[in-house]
């Protein structure tokens, strides 16, 4: 039967075309160049390189932050100290396609998470949040902390032989990270007078006033350097090198297949010495969770960056996989779950009502059910892995339906037995308005949505589910400003400058993503921001940060639900990871 | 079959394209909002926005709008997506080789399996074999494609570890050649079957009924009288012109199959245009929904022209009309 | 598309069907059953069903049990309660969808194939552009430009879904058009309208009701894969975004992912069974 034999002929020849097309892709790399819309057209002030004169910034090193000099081969890791092998391939699952692959112009976890091993920061932080050398070999403060002096490492090479030079520090700062990073553009940004490169291994930071967070905001998910020669004089979110980058980090590009993977290579010139021990890195792209923890068991991935609750209580017991638990993130670290409440509705004008959300939402479901108990339910505005800053005595609102209700009821929102509220005398509103609003989210987190929704019904409110994804967010969101509530992932980061403050302050109101979502305005909010980023004395930071989680406590224009933490899960075959954006550059794999 | 016929049929294609523009343009005038929303996404800002206005003509009569639209679409320009400032056009294409093969071998899978079981369940109606064949296509027939592909990946993936669970080459390796080739062919064996599975079921009970209706005729009738074997009866009588409803139903089932994909890509984390598709919903980047649109509905047509010639070829007496 | 199995119905003598010969078949009796559960089911479910399906109501993931027949979810809401949701948002997209079909595809069906002439020409042209139209897609483009919701998922798939029943209609009144009792009717005097409500509809009905069954099916199986694919309406349950919400959990409570699946089963089975024995007692069975 000649049929037979054409259908067979017909399968295997499909497959060759399309096993050659896609070697094709992989080898030629040019396969996704990804700019991100214009949620990153930002208006972060311009930042003046000044020509002030080199011999002025004598720094002075008093300022309280030591000076370090620790040698670079010390800060290798952790979990062990038998001599490792080098070589072998390790296999990462990420849960989104990346889009691009350059970290300095966007927030996004996606992209940082497939490039930050291509690339380095000035510092990096080490487990307990401490600065420690990378691309900056040791640095001194002077003014009382307004200025900061960087001496950079030398002998550092980008991936494609150019040498590594401060004038890649000053073009990446002043074209990129505070035109387009939103943490970097709103923390140090706003605060910076000038930086400058004094001579080649030289760079000089200068801030109007003391500016206290700075070392913990130059690794390399804030600050991660590129390379001057490749971008200088292009459009830093069209240039080719966003899907194809050059960097400075262990591992350098191979190839990238969109909605596939990102294959990287070991850095052989990397400037830590015998550094990094891996030949190669997957970052397989697998969109549904339960795919990763099979793929892991099935022995097709080695590294997952989170997991499943009920997943990781079956695996974490298994000896063929071990885990590591981390408040770090490629996107951020000491992350909080925050619903915002968009003050300029009607609705949500009202403090009572907002707190009336607050007292509905039973936040313990939220740790159990949703995260499985991957975090800790918020204590407070601050992330507590913010030891200095976060106030862990606050009182935040408690569950508590019946006083819900009655905040309901007082602020003109009456039930007629069952179903959803409506308004009787609420300013703004006709009566008998139902009290129905939305709730928009990533799609990834729907599951927050779902149980708002159900413990909010529970008390008359009605809540409708918009799930969009990462960049119509933004837009809606902070542009448009068209939505009632929202949750967000806001990552404090390791100073509350550098994650907190764009989420009060007025001035972050407008059209930079991420930043305050709920339109509020407290003038002596403003003013104590200003002076805890000011402030060098550290328990005077305390007490400014506690006035500032009280003040916002008591007006509640966000609701902070759950401190999230992720759990690694990897195969036993592998060891020395990190948790932090350059987890492979110390693993191996046997 | 004729030269001329091809011909004619090729032309016919013609109005259908102008035909499935034609929706795709009235349904972003239908959209809510402004029209520019839907042709250049949700996510863009004012200036961007008013360079698609001009490009697109916003401001002119629907008519002209409507050429604009055309003569844009024509030049391949099917705009611009937002979340990746590329070509619409140039990103679904990067995607469409792994769903092809994806597709084109279920589609090949599909049939030569369908045809055999419904041969195979012809051969001896309301046997055991006939039964049993008959009550798992119509199972199979009513199983959602993601069912059967979740319960395959659980059974032959991770219970007995025979085939990967997502991905379509080995990430540890860097394979080439035909170890490449063939890393690929195991990736494709369970989103294959996932995805044939109810395509087999539909051409089976199809080609069943179709042979018993055509074993019951006359001249199959003569032909068993004249002592031809059955084999040589089932063939060479009945089969050839059992296979006509076959093959429409295959051509008509492209549309179908593709869909099918969509869903198996999304189980398998199969690199091809599904996941695409999702997000770009999800990202309101509508430029991309509508290119894979284009893309998909052209696809049908073509497979539909080439389902008419096959049949035309495969039956010559057809004449249209 | 044509991509269900069209049964080929010859044209014979107006006669009513009886329903007793379709339920006397055992494709026919376990077809009507299953097809009489998912119906009753979707329709008096959000009565029964013994909680809100979006209310947390139990603990997380409990395995199915008296109190929670087909389990709980994640958050602690009762599946079952979920599963009958779904079933009433799946009925209501096949019952929006089989109406639009049978207006448009019998109105179609019957002009083009009483008319015939330029009429026919152009109805039929225009039933095969909409037939090769991809539904699934067509519904994914209007779910980007429109946002997902069950009013425009009904009007899209219902108004790219009739081609086949027209065709199918066209054919059965070409065949029947020049038989005598028409004929006859003609004859009479009867107006157009009248013979075609009178005496050619009653008798394409049986294959119709074959044929939009197994559109309906069809249907079923879109809607279910929108929702998988999350594509569906986030606050409406569906059957789809019920099994593709389980599959995040199904190494540890298959459950959740089982019984939506299996509704879906059990509803497009007893659909395809019900047609095949209506084809069946028509006298195309063998």
């Amino acid at each position: 039967m000649s049929k037979r034999r054409g259908f067979s002929l017909l399968v295997v020849v499909s497959i060759v075309i399309a096993a050659s097309c896609s070697s094709d892709e992989s080898s030629t790399g040019d396969a996704v160049q990804s700019t991100s819309v214009a949620t990153t057209t930002t208006t972060a002030p311009v930042t003046a390189v000044t020509d002030a004169p080199a011999t002025t910034d004598t720094p002075s090193t008093t300022g309280p932050p030591p000076t370090s000099e620790a040698p670079a081969a010390t800060d290798a890791p952790t979990t062990t100290e038998a001599v490792r092998e080098p070589g072998g391939t390790l296999v990462a699952a990420i849960s989104s396609d990346p889009g691009g692959l350059n970290p300095a112009i966007t927030t996004s976890g996606g992209t940082h998470t497939a490039s930050e091993l291509m690339f380095n920061g000035l510092v990096e932080l080490d487990a307990n949040g401490e600065p420690q050398p990378e691309l900056a070999e040791s640095w001194e403060i002077g003014d009382e902390g307004a200025t900061y002096t960087f001496t950079l490492r030398e002998g550092v090479t980008w991936h494609d032989g150019e040498p590594f030079t401060s004038a890649d520090v000053v073009y990446t700062f002043t074209e990129v990270l505070t035109k387009l990073h939103s943490r970097t553009a709103a923390s140090v940004g706003s605060n910076i007078t000038s930086i400058e490169a004094a001579d080649a291994r030289t760079v000089v930071f200068r801030f109007k006033q003391p500016y206290a967070p700075l070392l913990q905001q130059l690794d390399v998910t804030e600050a991660p350097i590129l390379p001057a020669h490749i971008f200088e004089g292009s459009d830093p979110l069209e240039n080719p090198a966003n899907s194809a980058p050059i960097g400075t980090g262990p591992f350098q590009f191979v190839s990238y297949t969109p909605d596939s993977e990102v294959r990287l290579e070991r850095n052989a010139n990397y400037f830590k010495d015998g550094l990094p021990l891996l030949d190669e890195v997957v970052l397989r792209v697998i969109k549904d969770a339960s795919s990763r923890v099979a793929a892991l068991e099935n022995g097709e991935v080695d590294w997952l960056f989170d997991v499943p609750g009920p997943d990781l209580e079956r695996l974490s017991n298994d000896d063929a996989y071990d885990t590591l638990p981390t408040l770090i993130n490629p996107g951020g670290s000491n992350c909080i779950m925050t619903v915002s409440f968009n003050l300029e509705r009607p609705i949500f004008a009202d403090q009572r009502v907002r707190e009336a959300v607050a007292s509905a939402l039973d936040r313990d479901q939220f740790l159990e059910r949703v995260i499985f108990g991957q975090g800790r339910v918020a204590a407070a505005p601050i992330a507590s892995g913010i030891g200095f800053a976060h106030a862990d005595d606050i009182q935040l609102p408690q569950f508590d339906r019946a006083a819900a209700a009655a905040l309901l009821e007082d602020a003109g929102w009456v039930s007629d037995g069952d179903g959803t509220r409506i308004s009787q005398g609420v300013e703004g509103l006709e009566d008998g308005t139902s009290l129905a609003f939305d709730f928009v989210h990533f799609p990834t987190f729907a599951a927050y949505g779902e149980l708002f929704r159900a413990q909010l019904a529970e008390v008359g409110m009605e809540v409708t589910l918009t799930p969009l994804e990462p960049p119509v967010f933004a837009e809606k969101v902070f542009t448009e400003r068209a939505f009632d509530t929202n949750i967000i992932s806001y990552c404090n980061g390791q100073d509350p400058e550098i994650g907190v403050r764009r989420m009060y302050d007025s001035a972050r109101i407008g059209s930079v993503p991420f930043s305050n979502a709920a339109a509020y305005r407290n003038d002596e909010v403003d003013a104590l921001f200003a002076e805890a980023a000011a402030t060098i004395d550290a328990e005077q930071r305390t007490e400014l940060y506690r006035q500032i989680q009280e003040q916002v406590v008591a007006d509640l224009p966000y609701f902070w639900i759950v401190e999230t933490e992720s759990t690694r899960l990897f195969t036993a075959d592998c060891e020395g990871f990190g948790p932090s954006g350059h987890f492979a550059e110390t693993a191996s794999c046997s | 079959m004729t030269t001329r016929y091809a011909v004619w049929r090729l032309l016919q294609v013609l109005p259908t394209c102008a035909g499935i523009l034609l929706v795709g343009f009235l349904l972003i005038h239908a959209a809510p909002g402004d029209p520019v929303l839907a042709l250049a996404g949700d996510g863009g800002d004012e200036a961007y926005y008013e360079r698609v206005r001009n490009k697109f003509g916003l401001d002119q009569p629907l008519v002209v709008q409507l050429g604009t639209y055309v003569a844009n679409v024509i030049r391949g320009d099917l705009g611009t997506s937002y979340t990746s400032g590329r070509p619409a056009l140039d990103v679904v294409f990067e995607r469409v080789p792994a769903t092809l093969l994806l597709t084109a071998t279920a589609l090949a899978l599909s049939t030569f399996l369908g045809l055999a079981a419904g041969i195979a369940a012809a051969a001896r109606p309301h046997g055991a074999r006939d039964a049993l064949i008959s009550a798992t296509s119509l199972g199979l027939y009513a199983t959602p494609v993601f069912l059967v592909g979740q319960l395959m990946m659980l059974l032959f993936a991770l219970r007995m570890g025979w085939f990967p669970v997502q991905g379509m080459t080995t990430a540890r390796e860097n394979y080439t050649g035909l170890t490449h080739v063939a890393d690929v062919a195991h990736h494709l064996v369970l989103p294959v079957i996932a995805l044939a599975a109810q395509e087999i079921a539909a051409v089976a009970r199809l080609t069943r009924s179709g042979l018993l209706d055509e074993l019951g005729r006359d001249h199959v009738r003569t032909a068993r009288a004249k002592g031809a074997g059955e084999v040589r009866v089932m063939v060479k009588h009945a089969l050839r012109r059992a296979m006509l409803p076959v093959v429409t139903l295959v051509g008509g089932r492209v549309g179908q199959l593709v869909a099918g994909t969509i869903v198996v890509e999304a189980v398998f984390s199969w690199p091809g245009v599904g996941g695409l598709m999702v997000s770009s919903v999800q990202a309101r980047d509508t430029p991309i929904v509508l290119a894979l649109f284009f893309v998909i509905a052209m696809t049908v047509v073509l497979a539909n022209l080439l389902t008419d010639l096959a049949y035309r070829w495969l039956d010559p007496r057809v004449r249209y009309g | 598309m044509a991509d269900v199995p069209v049964p080929e119905l010859t044209g014979r003598p107006a006669h009513h069907q009886s329903w007793t010969a379709v339920l006397a078949r055992p494709a026919g009796a376990i077809g009507a059953f299953l097809v009489l559960v998912v119906v009753v089911g979707g329709i008096i479910g959000p009565w029964v069903a013994p909680n809100d399906p979006f209310s947390v109501d139990g603990p997380s993931l409990a395995k199915p049990s008296l109190s929670f027949p087909m389990g709980t979810d994640a958050l602690g809401r009762d599946a079952f309660s979920g599963v009958l949701h779904g079933l009433r948002t799946t009925l209501f997209v096949a019952g929006g969808v089989a109406a639009i079909v049978v207006v448009v595809g019998m109105s179609v069906g019957l002009a083009a194939g009483y008319r015939a002439g330029w009429l026919d020409q152009v109805l039929m042209r225009s039933t095969e552009f909409v037939q090769v139209l991809p539904r699934f897609f067509l519904a994914i483009v209007v779910i980007a430009m429109f946002g997902p919701g069950l009013r425009q998922l009904v009007l899209v798939l219902g108004l790219s879904s009739w081609p086949l029943l027209a065709r199918v209609v066209r054919a059965e009144t070409l065949s029947l058009r020049e038989r005598e009792f028409i004929e006859a009717a003609r004859a009479d005097g009867s107006s157009p309208l009248r013979i075609i409500l009178r005496e050619l509809l009653p008798n394409v009905v049986p294959s119709a009701v074959v044929v939009v069954g197994l559109l309906v099916a069809q249907v079923m199986l879109i809607e279910a894969s929108l929702g998988f694919l999350g594509l569906g309406d986030p606050n409406v349950v569906s059957l789809g975004s019920l099994a593709s919400e389980g599959q995040d959990f199904i190494r540890v409570a298959w459950w959740l992912a089982f019984f939506p699946g299996l509704a879906i089963v059990v509803a497009v089975l007893g659909l395809n069974l019900l047609a095949d024995a209506v084809t069946g007692s028509l006298g195309g069975g063998r």
